[in-house]
């Protein structure tokens, strides 16, 4: 007869290296306890240095105006608010792995949703700045704020997608940081109650709010958990939709799309893993946190790649589609512009579709989705593709609209728009080495709640369980629980 | 005694205890958390202390004060100067030998805005760009101020008259000066030239017409040019004669040439143009018909066209032109006396023909007005030759220039300036430091036509006077007033000039309206022919075709129509217009053929690719010119079509020297040196690509043609209008059935409701067919409304400023010169009543007025550009850097890594030029977004008249810069909501031609247009490289429309 499996044989354990509880607090919270490494410092000063050039960048755009960058009168946007969706839709993994991720009960997601929130929260950080820094006044940048005022009063012109974008960039970003922050509570608690140090101790005391582990502490942050996961679940989804919006609702052929919002959102998702796979690919090494960060991770997040990817190339193919079914001839003429080699912006069509479309089915292969190396290759790749995808949505299609009398001369961004773009970068970077230097970059808590169960050591008894005669299982399992 | 309730015991027993506790604010004790509060080192209202007093201190020491400009009141305030008040005071714009009646705005004292004097039958309020730039000469920071001699400042006037007075003493004075209209200056000049024994006066005109004049001479017994009344000229042929851009008095012939031009729906006429050229000139590129033949076969054409008209065969053309002239002689035969032939030609000979052309179709007499000549041009290229001959052999010791350049713009600058340094004494005075004045003694600036009194006459009778509208700036003094002077003349100018008028028009208030009027004419315009003579016609027909063949390669020069002679190349308006052909703005280059871009310089601008290369790419392939015995020019090319397969075209009037001013620096190079003995058609020329070198010019639109999309502009062929007259409305019809149709599109192309728009509805309609794409409605919105100047660097990134420009399409097989078909549309804000600008902008910025105004609320702006993006017109400008110096921001025009700002820029930031600005205006800083404004501050002083004067509003009372800077009034504007308004007269009885831009698009655009009509043959439209695409693109739109509906 065949053995009956008491566990399923799909997932491969989560945590390897049969971990104890105290192991797991120990490999996660020590970095944070040690001095770091010389990487550490070589990427920090580099991730500074970027960030005082995008400061410095920016600084002369505020002090000379926005013609420090290439942008003209027919291409009104071009790096910046590329690099604003860009982002944004970096945003999009951590949230999409804490909340729904946790409503849908994936364990897997505890290894990696810290580290994808934090990345959340820095990509979003550096989104808003390309928005607030490509205003032309950026000192009244308080008025797209509706407040109340002694102007009439002036209201915001509600009817602006940027406005909407006003909200649901700060909403979402909310959202997340207190989903980010509160998650973190119990392990900040874990790395006070382990200080050693007087400032530490002080420090982490403060950050945690008094948590004590108590099981009412638990029980409210669950049922916060729960209820902020509820609250971001419909974020993800309009975040991005509402990004999306900023061109839908326009005229500019190119723009004018009823498809842009899932597109946008499934996009978002695509470059957001890809971001998450860059980061926790290095981290996992850096720290050691194999064990955490397991190849069952990567895998799953490389699946998630090659479904989102494939959605993706779905929705430039029937973008191409309807603009030659649709028979609208400006529209036609702006899908034109991309496809047709012979236009001066084809070759970022073409980096896109190669990049987006025809890579990640790479994924296919599961040899392909377990290799680290070819996996951090295609991250990169994802997230070139996607930058260009927003470059080619935004320059090739304004840069070439409605008038040929203003078909625009060739546009390539100017030291300032690099240097604004590496700036945050630099703040992403930034903001990321802090995290993992005083932050668990790992859920300590959430993984101990999944340790009992998808953890290595627990999977090797089950399969010694499993491997029982049925009366002795039958026996074991009448008991269980 | 009503019962009272008591709440507690203590208010029943009225304790002691309840007494104490009722005085209390609070009768309970206060629910402080801890004890600490109330002890704690930082209580609550310190802690708010700290907060305001560091918000504050921060918002202090962040506070960036903008910086502040003061306006000093007037501390007796003249009698007639209302502050905030404009006067208008009637002058008339000279600069050379072109003359325009002008009307100038003075504002608060200066004056700041030149119109066209609509009293003069000649121009009829028209104006040219030049004129309603000369406003900025006036405060060109590069005028000379104060007199000079030997280089150093002379410290008076006084000590200047006694310096030259010894000079001059016994010397045979030359005085050159351009035609000289003036009857009181020419007087003076004669009672001056008297006391110098052997002195003369010597006419010279940079551009000469020398060979009209001689022609003339020829054929009529007049050496003078006569009026041509192009308004009664059926069918017009124009042997490249640029006559609405820059031959002769243009201003005139624009008015006249629009008169046939505009098809009416009762009567839809219109008149028939032949244009025979090598270039493209903008004249060429309006004609109906347009054929090209090498420069040096002028003669022949001429000749053929001769032939034709007398009915003999014709031989020595091409196959194109032969066509071209049967047709032309065919036109001219049946409309004798309604026809005219006009010849740009700078030999007499080619003008003899010509003459005689026009005797055989009966212009003389008619189209040609012999009674009335133009006195604007009577400079002889002989009588300056002498000249140059007689300095050289000392016969001349002394000599005057008055706005005269021949160091720059005679053919033999160096012989003249080489002539100029044997002369003992020379004299100029001329404004700026410019190629010839830097080489002489004495300096004497003469005063801006806006500072002087005068007058002109264009025709005889036919008199404008000129009055000055500002106290002379600098220490300057006008001619007439120093030939008074060094004439022994002790009555200064203005009452020389008084006396002069009062004396002819009988009395003080006879002057007095006609200063007011700014005009003197006659009571019945003369008409009459002059007695022709063949005599030298076979003598110059033998000499005008006789001409040899003139080598691979020919080269045109030309007069920009914006930029004119070069008299003007200082002004930074001028030079950012661009350029109505080529569009390019602040140099000048060669124009060259598609089919020699392809061997020259491997460009076929009818592949795609190369095309798209060529003209997304600023930098240009530099070539080298060379004329036999001349300097070698080396200049960038630009790819025109429509220009003669191996002809090339520069423009004069660039390249000046730095003294001439800060904008113009390094603006193109000199070509005048080619011409050869003054002829601007030059033969032998070669050219030759300069290696690995380019050179970025500046366009202000790059690609060539409209794509066949109908829907942006909408042309077709006279025949075609008169057996289908409402095809257009058809065809809107039809594009917009599935959403209401034509009727009811308004309010059924949208989901969202529609409001009624009483009251006040400004609308414009602009007419293709009278719009000759010459800029003077760009630089008249320039100057009304203080749009930037961002110099050559900035319109290089694309950054112009231009409100209103004028597109420009070429259709037609590039291979083919002759085929290519040009149109212009002037574009501006649409004041779309469903503008997708407003509803874009976060902060409503942009949002609509009750009157059908899109308007711009610039201090509300935060720049975030997504409304230009959405703007399917590209019309709104964002203001990339500090052009104009009114930043929040001081002291920031000094980028140097990225977007330096040229000098033109910080001349038009001068404490001196700033004073053009027109005050009615804001002036707008960096980061916010601007566009044209229909001139509100126009509509708002109309509507304030109106309601003053306690009437409605008529059309007299508003109208837009652009609108009445237009010499053939192409542009219509008012109150839409009345139906006896023009606009609303114009759009009712146009409906035919009548279209909106993009009008699928439901913006709901409030500036309609006219379609053009052409009268030719030749199939109008669509796409550069394939005119097939055309009806496809256009099946396709309908599709999509019906799909949509359905």
């Amino acid at each position: 007869m065949s053995l009956l499996r008491y566990e399923s044989q799909v997932r491969e354990p989560l945590v390897t290296g049969a971990k104890t509880y105290h192991q797991v607090t120990e490999d996660i919270i020590r970095p944070i306890e040690m001095k770091p490494s010389r990487l550490w410092y070589i990427g920090f000063i580099i991730s500074v240095g970027l960030l005082c050039f995008g400061i410095w960048s920016v600084t002369m755009e505020v002090m000379y105006g926005v013609g420090q960058w290439n942008l003209n009168k027919t291409i009104g946007w071009g790096w910046d608010i590329t690099n604003f969706v860009w982002w944004v839709g970096i945003g999009h993994a951590g949230t999409l792995i804490s909340a729904i991720l946790l409503l849908f009960r994936q364990g897997w997601r505890t290894g990696v949703n810290r580290a994808a929130e934090a990345m959340t929260i820095f990509a979003v950080m550096c989104a808003g700045q390309f928005p607030i820094w490509h205003m032309g006044r950026v000192w009244m940048a308080f008025f797209v704020l509706p407040y109340p005022n002694t102007r009439g009063p002036l209201w915001v012109n509600f009817n602006s997608p940027l406005l909407w974008d006003v909200f649901a960039i700060s909403t979402y970003f909310t959202v997340s940081l207190l989903f980010w922050y509160s998650g973190l509570l119990p392990d900040l608690a874990s790395v006070r109650d382990r200080a050693k140090l007087k400032w530490r101790k002080f420090m982490y005391g403060l950050l945690s709010f008094g948590w004590t582990g108590s099981t009412k502490h638990w029980q409210r942050h669950e049922s916060l958990s729960l209820v902020l996961a509820g609250l971001s679940t419909p974020l993800v989804l309009s975040v991005h939709t509402i990004v999306s919006f900023d061109f839908a609702t326009s005229v500019v052929p190119g723009w004018h799309t009823t498809i842009f919002p899932p597109y946008f959102v499934a996009g978002a998702v695509f470059s957001g893993f890809a971001m998450v796979q860059t980061l926790l690919l290095i981290t996992r090494k850096v720290l050691k946190l194999e064990d955490y960060i397991t190849l069952e991770h990567i895998e799953v997040m490389n699946k998630i790649i090659v479904l989102t990817g494939s959605i993706v190339g779905v929705a430039y193919i029937t973008e191409l589609f309807i603009s030659w079914y649709g028979q609208n001839p400006y529209e036609a003429a702006a899908f034109k512009n991309r496809w047709d080699l012979t236009t001066p912006y084809a070759w970022s069509y073409y980096i896109m579709m190669g990049c987006n479309v025809l890579s990640p089915q790479f994924f296919w292969f599961k040899k392909l989705r377990r290799n680290l190396l070819f996996t951090f290759f295609m991250s990169i790749l994802v997230n070139v593709g996607m930058w260009f995808e927003r470059f080619v949505i935004i320059v090739t299609s304004i840069y070439r609209d409605f008038l040929p009398s203003s078909w625009s001369t060739y546009y390539a961004p100017s030291i300032f728009e690099v240097g604004f773009y590496m700036g945050t970068f630099g703040l992403f970077f930034t903001c990321y080495f802090l995290f993992s230097k005083f932050f668990p970059v790992i859920a300590v808590a959430e993984i101990k709640h999944i340790l009992k169960k998808n953890g290595e050591s627990y999977k090797d008894d089950m399969t010694q369980v499993d491997q029982q005669p049925v009366e002795e299982f039958a026996h074991e399992h009448a008991h269980a629980h | 005694m009503s019962k009272k309730y008591w709440q507690n015991f203590g208010e029943l027993n009225h304790s002691e205890a309840f007494q104490q506790s009722a005085k209390d604010e609070f009768r309970e004790e206060l629910p402080f958390e801890g004890e600490g509060m109330a002890e704690a080192k930082t209580p609550r209202r310190d802690f708010l202390k700290y907060v305001g007093f560091s918000t504050a201190a921060a918002a202090i020491a962040a506070g960036c004060e903008t910086p502040v400009r003061k306006a000093i009141p007037y501390l007796n305030k003249p009698a007639d100067l209302t502050p905030g008040v404009s006067n208008w005071y009637a002058t008339t714009y000279v600069s050379g030998s072109d003359v325009v009646p002008v009307v100038a705005k003075v504002r608060d004292g200066r004056p700041i805005k030149i119109e066209g004097n609509e009293l003069s039958t000649i121009t009829g309020g028209g104006t040219s760009a030049r004129v309603q730039a000369s406003v900025l000469d006036l405060y060109d920071t590069a005028r000379l101020r104060y007199p000079m001699a030997n280089g150093q400042e002379v410290s008076s006037l006084d000590a200047f008259d006694k310096m030259l007075g010894e000079a001059l003493t016994g010397a045979a004075v030359a005085l050159v000066t351009p035609t000289i209209t003036s009857p009181t200056t020419k007087q003076i000049i004669t009672e001056f030239l008297a006391k110098y024994p052997g002195s003369r006066h010597v006419q010279y005109d940079g551009i000469s017409y020398s060979g009209i004049l001689s022609a003339n001479e020829a054929s009529y017994g007049k050496r003078a040019v006569p009026s041509y009344d192009f308004g009664k000229a059926k069918v017009v042929v124009s042997l490249a004669a640029d006559f609405l851009g820059t031959w002769l008095n243009h201003v005139e012939y624009q008015k006249g040439y629009a008169k046939l031009r505009k098809v009416g729906e009762k009567n839809p006429e219109m008149s028939k143009h032949y244009h025979f050229e090598s270039m493209m000139s903008m004249t060429g590129s309006n004609a109906d018909e347009r054929y090209t033949h090498k420069p040096s076969e002028a003669g022949i054409v001429a000749a053929a066209l001769l032939s034709a008209v007398s009915g003999q065969a014709i031989s020595g053309v091409s196959e194109s032109v032969k066509k071209g002239v049967e047709n032309a002689a065919k036109d001219l035969l049946a409309n004798k006396e309604a026809g005219l032939v006009v010849s740009g030609s700078h030999s007499a000979d080619v003008q003899i023909i010509v003459n005689a052309i026009n005797e055989a179709i009966g212009a003389n007499g008619t189209t040609i007005n012999w009674a009335a000549p133009l006195l604007t041009k009577q400079g002889v290229d002989a009588d300056m030759a002498t000249l140059i001959d007689d300095m050289n052999s000392g016969k001349i010791n002394a000599v005057l220039l008055y706005d005269v350049n021949p160091v720059y713009d005679y053919f033999d600058g160096a012989k003249f300036k080489a002539a100029l340094a044997k002369v003992k004494t020379s004299v100029s005075f001329n404004e700026r430091l410019d190629e010839t004045t830097a080489l002489v003694k004495y300096i004497l600036p003469a005063n801006h036509y806006l500072e002087s009194w005068g007058d002109a006459e264009i025709k005889p009778g036919y008199i404008s006077l000129m009055q000055p509208t500002i106290n002379p700036l600098f220490k300057t003094r006008q001619l007439q007033d120093t030939l008074l002077k060094w004439s022994g003349n002790a009555t200064g100018y203005h009452d020389y000039f008084k006396n002069f008028w009062v004396a002819k028009l009988g009395s003080e208030e006879a002057y007095d309206t006609a200063l007011m009027n700014g005009v003197i004419e006659p009571a019945a315009p003369a008409a009459g022919g002059a007695a022709f003579s063949n005599a030298k016609l076979a003598e110059a027909t033998a000499a005008a075709t006789a001409k040899k063949a003139g080598g691979t390669y020919e080269l045109v020069l030309y007069q920009k129509p914006v930029l004119g002679d070069g008299r003007q190349a200082n002004n930074p308006w001028l030079l950012e217009t661009p350029d109505p052909i080529t569009r390019a703005t602040w140099d000048n280059y060669v124009i060259i053929s598609p089919s020699l871009a392809k061997t020259l310089i491997g460009v076929d601008i009818a592949d795609r690719q190369q095309a798209d290369q060529f003209e997304v790419n600023p930098g240009k392939p530099v070539v080298k010119v060379t004329v036999p015995g001349k300097e070698p020019v080396t200049l960038p090319v630009l790819v025109i079509p429509g220009v003669e397969a191996n002809t090339l075209a520069i423009a004069v009037g660039y390249g000046r020297n730095a003294q001439s001013g800060r904008a113009t620096v390094g603006a193109g190079k000199n070509a005048y040196p080619l011409a050869v003995n003054g002829d601007f058609n030059v033969s032998n020329v070669s050219i030759e690509v300069v290696p690995k070198e380019t050179y970025k010019v500046a366009q202000g639109q790059t690609h060539m043609s409209y794509e066949g999309r109908v829907e942006v502009v909408k042309e077709m062929l006279l025949a075609e209008y008169k057996a289908h007259p409402d095809e257009i409305m058809e065809e809107r019809e039809k594009e917009l059935k599935p959403f209401g149709g034509l009727d009811k599109f308004t309010a059924e192309g949208t989901i969202y409701p529609n409001y009624e728009k009483p009251g006040i509805k400004w609308g414009m309609s602009i007419d293709l067919n009278a719009c000759y794409g010459c800029g003077s409605c760009v630089v008249a919105c320039t100057a009304e409304n203080n749009v930037a100047t961002v110099g050559k660097s900035e319109v290089l990134r694309y950054h112009d400023m231009a409100w209103l420009r004028i597109d420009r399409y070429f259709s037609g097989d590039p291979a083919n010169p002759d085929s290519i078909q040009t149109i212009f549309q002037p574009m501006l804000c649409q004041h779309c009543d469903n503008a997708p600008c407003e509803n874009v902008c976060p902060v409503a910025a942009t949002n609509h007025s009750s009157e059908g105004l899109n308007q711009m609320t610039y201090n509300r702006c935060i720049g975030t550009r997504y409304c230009a993006n959405n703007c399917p017109f590209k019309v709104r400008r964002f203001n990339w850097a500090d052009y104009t110096g009114a930043d929040s921001f001081p002291n920031n025009q000094d980028q140097t890594i990225v977007g330096h700002l040229d000098d033109a820029v910080h001349m038009m930031n001068d404490e001196l030029t700033r004073m053009v600005l027109n005050p009615d205006v804001t002036v707008r800083s960096r980061g916010v977004i601007e566009k044209c404004s229909f001139c509100v501050q126009r509509l708002q002083e109309g509507k304030l008249k109106a309601k003053k004067e306690n009437r409605t509003l008529t059309d007299s009372d508003v109208k837009t810069a652009c609108q009445q800077a237009c010499a053939a009034d192409a542009i219509v504007f008012g109150n839409v909501n009345n139906k006896d308004s023009e606009v609303s007269t114009v759009r009712r009885e146009n409906k035919n031609r009548l279209f909106y831009s993009l009008e699928q698009l439901h913006v709901l655009p409030n500036v309609s247009y006219l379609a053009k009509i052409r009268n030719t043959e030749m199939e109008t439209g669509g796409k550069l490289e394939k005119p097939e695409a055309h009806s496809a693109e256009k099946e396709g739109a309908e599709k999509k429309a019906e799909k949509e509906h359905a």
